[in-house]
């Protein structure tokens, strides 16, 4: 696992009420590189947060951390 | 100072919950609100492999945390102070997450909010000035909320003019006026 998915993982599992159902995965296409968060579904709410302002936090933090051009998705597993 | 004490009492008036627990806890949950935030960027720092040294303490009512020590903070902190905004933001959550009330922790890495505080202090008195020769209302480039606080106060600090908040984020920005 690389050390941006442990890191994204870590953020959002000290953020949600169900901690152990957080798994990040890191997935590289041609296309680029993408985080992808899966959360508990009751919890999909605080990692989006009002108005999406949460995820766009995690995108920051990530783009910093990863450099331009790393996606951060939050999977809804609802659907 | 004054932009701690302007930030505590507006949050007192909207966040009856927080104040009437922070009333209650006082002191040692502003303690355990740093302890939690620590854990969340010692972790965090550990999982990145960068250098960092994370200091804790209590000014004007609120936790602070400090981050220094490698370049690669650098990181952290982002363009324009973005990546640093974002990361406290998510300390802030993770503190209530762990407490249950919410948080107004400050978090500062590689000194870039005292750096940036006196520069746009001296932005704020300059652009105040300005606005006294020549009598004309000066908008501002878009700012963060921490930014534009900084500025309002060096404005409040030249007589003669004022300034006020416009916009929506991320836009929002400060325009001084000539008070008439």
């Amino acid at each position: 696992m690389s050390e941006l998915a442990d890191a994204l993982e870590h953020l959002v599992r000290g953020i949600v009420e169900n901690p152990d159902d957080v798994r990040v995965q890191l997935i590289t296409t041609r296309r680029g590189r993408t985080l992808e968060v899966h959360v508990h579904p009751d919890d999909l709410g605080k990692v989006i947060g009002r108005g999406g302002r949460t995820a766009t936090a995690l995108r920051t933090v990530m783009s910093g951390i990863g450099g331009r051009g790393l996606r951060v998705d939050v999977i809804d597993t609802d659907r | 100072m004054s932009e701690t004490l302007q930030a505590a009492d507006a949050d007192v008036r909207t966040d009856a919950t927080g104040s009437a627990a922070e009333a209650e806890g006082g002191e040692s949950l502003l303690v355990r609100e740093g302890d939690v935030a620590g854990d969340y960027l010692e972790r965090l720092l550990d999982l990145l492999d960068y250098d960092g040294d994370i200091d804790l303490d209590v000014e004007a009512g609120r936790a602070v945390v400090s981050i220094d020590g490698g370049e690669d903070l650098e990181k952290l902190v982002g363009r324009r102070g973005e990546g640093l905004e974002s990361l406290q933001e998510l300390t802030r959550l993770a503190v209530q997450q762990a407490t249950g009330v919410r948080s107004r922790l400050m978090l500062d890495v590689a000194g870039w909010r005292a750096k940036r505080r006196e520069e746009l202090s001296e932005l704020g008195r300059s652009t105040a000035e300005k606005v006294l020769e020549t009598e004309k209302s000066i908008r501002m480039r878009p700012m963060t909320p921490f930014e534009r606080k900084v500025v309002h106060d060096a404005v409040a600090s030249v007589t003669g003019v004022h300034s006020e908040s416009e916009g929506e984020e991320p836009n929002r920005r400060v325009v001084v006026f000539r008070t008439s």
